[in-house]
């Protein structure tokens, strides 16, 4: 009796281990890039055999800083992410309010329409609005290469927000009105702070997209509005790898801070469709 | 009458708050989409005149039917290893672990960090200075296995980007199920195993397949992983690119034609796996 409770003992302890063995794997499997990436661009003199760089440097930063112009770059990236979240924001309030509350006729085709966008690869009308925005003189300008992000972020944000609206309980409203408040009362009383949360994830989810894109900035961007994900491709390109390295690691810090107020403020279940990986 | 009018000025208010959307639509996408369209049917560097001698090209060349199977077997095996992988992954995270949180949050970290971070970090672990050849070659004594640059070597690339849309649908599902059914089935004598085959694998495949969706239509039109990653394995995404970007005058018109040709494959698998799926995706 003994010998068959430490036999269970044993196979259940063996399932924790294969449980802990397999987590461990997976963590090693996603994280393991970023440390290496972390480690060259901080790493010098690193060739051949070497586990680890044997001397540290931050000079491939400065390099970055200086010779790459990170600070113009980043200047690029959040003006265009700015701009991206404030046009898909504006597009996607009263549509998302219309497909959410108005008893859109056909709202199901009409919405699939919206999110075409989402479902075909960027890449494939990314040649046509590179040639419209060559005629309309967009290309390399803040507006154009926000412009183009816009058509990826709109859908996501459409869709986000009119789930949102959608979910507004008649009731909570009903009963503001009979407790005699008015519509501008009821809009910055009732309505505002109950799809604030829906409104704030949508605006993560564009600004996100947006910074994160590379399809549709590759095809628009120029000299004068370069991105971040634009400047390390051509880094790469360049063959700079340990500057890549560096300005891959600046640009991953902005992502942090997205997953952290992910983490916070919305249900990672709610993702799912939220991001286009590009 | 009155009540008419006041539901013609509804309509016409819905009509008016649906239109931003619209014109988003029609600007950004349809109207780039039809000038894609146009394009492709132009000869080569005129505006002028109809042809369909890119098509005849393009899908002519010996290289394309490589080409399209390599962009179809990319998305196709990531897609299967995002649900072999994510299967056991929520299975174990449902149970609620120590540190689970953390794990949970590590999924998403591959949709939240730009594609091309991932693909460079990717590109430098799995080279052939990074850890796993230095293990193979220092510790194991064994020749260097190539990763980077190969079709594996892209799966497994494609798989950790990708597999976050699968795993994440899946967890929803299988949190979203009530216990008292596995309760019920192991009551009645069902062991480990059986549950799993017979009562929560057929209740979560719906997620799981939602989830595989998300996964392949984002591999299928995979960009940067495969143009910082993929070498001389050009998909279609990056066989586009370089007809504009490596030929000089650029081949607006064959990559306009490639592009269709993409769209209308994406919008065909597709439809045939949500009438499959017989569910729309999210």
């Amino acid at each position: 009796m003994n010998l068959l409770r430490q036999y269970i003992q044993a196979i259940l302890n063996a399932r924790k281990l294969l449980i802990v063995t397999f987590l461990l794997c997976f963590g090693l499997f996603i994280y393991a890039p970023f440390t290496i990436m972390l480690l060259r661009s901080v790493g010098k003199d690193w060739f051949g055999k070497a586990w680890l760089p044997p001397t540290l440097t931050l000079g491939w930063y400065d390099w970055a800083w200086t010779v790459g112009q990170v600070p113009e770059i980043t200047k690029n990236t959040l003006i265009i992410a700015a701009m991206a979240v404030v046009m898909s924001t504006l597009i996607a309030i009263p549509t998302g309010w219309a497909f959410g509350r108005r008893g859109v006729p056909g709202k199901e085709v009409l919405l699939s329409l919206i999110l075409l966008p989402r479902m075909i690869p960027p890449i494939a009308y990314a040649l046509g609005v590179a040639r419209i925005f060559y005629r309309l003189h967009l290309i390399d300008t803040h507006i154009g290469v926000a412009l183009a992000h816009t058509a990826i972020c709109a859908p996501y944000a459409i869709l986000v927000l009119s789930s949102t609206f959608e979910g507004l309980d008649e009731r909570v409203l009903e009963a503001a009105s009979v407790c005699g408040a008015n519509a501008v009362r009821t809009f910055f009383h009732v309505i505002l702070p109950m799809v604030l949360p829906g409104i704030l994830s949508s605006v993560i989810f564009t600004f996100t997209n947006s910074y994160n894109e590379l399809t549709l900035t590759l095809m628009t961007y120029g000299v004068h509005t370069k991105t971040l994900p634009v400047r390390t491709y051509l880094a790469i390109g360049e063959g700079y790898l340990e500057v890549a390295n560096a300005m891959a690691v600046i640009l991953i810090i902005p992502s942090l801070f997205v997953l952290f107020m992910i983490q916070r403020q919305v249900a990672p279940e709610k993702l799912v469709g939220g991001f286009k990986g590009v | 009458m009155a009540d008419f009018l006041r539901r013609q000025r509804q309509s016409v208010l819905t009509l008016l708050m649906l239109s931003p959307g619209f014109a988003g639509f029609l600007g950004l996408f349809f109207y780039p989409m039809l000038v894609t369209v146009v394009r492709s049917l132009r000869p080569e560097g005129q505006d002028m005149g109809w042809t369909l001698a890119n098509y005849v090209e393009f899908l002519g060349k010996p290289g394309t039917r490589q080409v399209i199977l390599l962009t179809f077997g990319l998305a196709i095996s990531s897609t299967l290893l995002s649900v072999v992988l994510s299967v056991p992954l929520t299975l174990v995270l449902r149970e609620k672990l120590w540190g689970h949180r953390f794990f949970r949050l590590t999924i998403l970290i591959p949709i939240t960090v730009p594609g091309l971070v991932g693909a460079l970090g990717l590109l430098v672990f799995y080279g052939s200075r990074g850890w796993p050849n230095l293990f193979i070659t220092q510790i194991l004594r064994l020749p260097k296995l190539n990763v980077t640059y190969t079709v594996p070597g892209l799966i497994l690339f494609y798989l950790w980007h990708y597999f976050p849309y699968t795993a994440l649908t899946t967890l929803a599902t299988l949190e979203g199920l009530d216990r008292s059914i596995e309760e019920a089935a192991s009551v009645s004598g069902a062991n480990g195993r059986q549950v799993l085959r017979h009562i929560v694998l057929p209740l979560i495949a719906p997620g799981i397949l939602a989830g595989s969706v998300l996964t392949f239509m984002a591999a299928f039109g995979s960009f940067s992983i495969p143009l910082v990653t993929g070498g001389n394995y050009r998909p279609l995404s990056v066989a586009i690119y370089t007809q504009i970007r490596s030929f000089s005058p650029a081949r607006w018109s064959m990559g306009s034609a490639m592009s269709v040709v993409m769209a209308i494959l994406q919008v065909t698998f597709l439809s045939i796996y949500m009438r499959v799926l017989r569910r729309p995706i999210a």
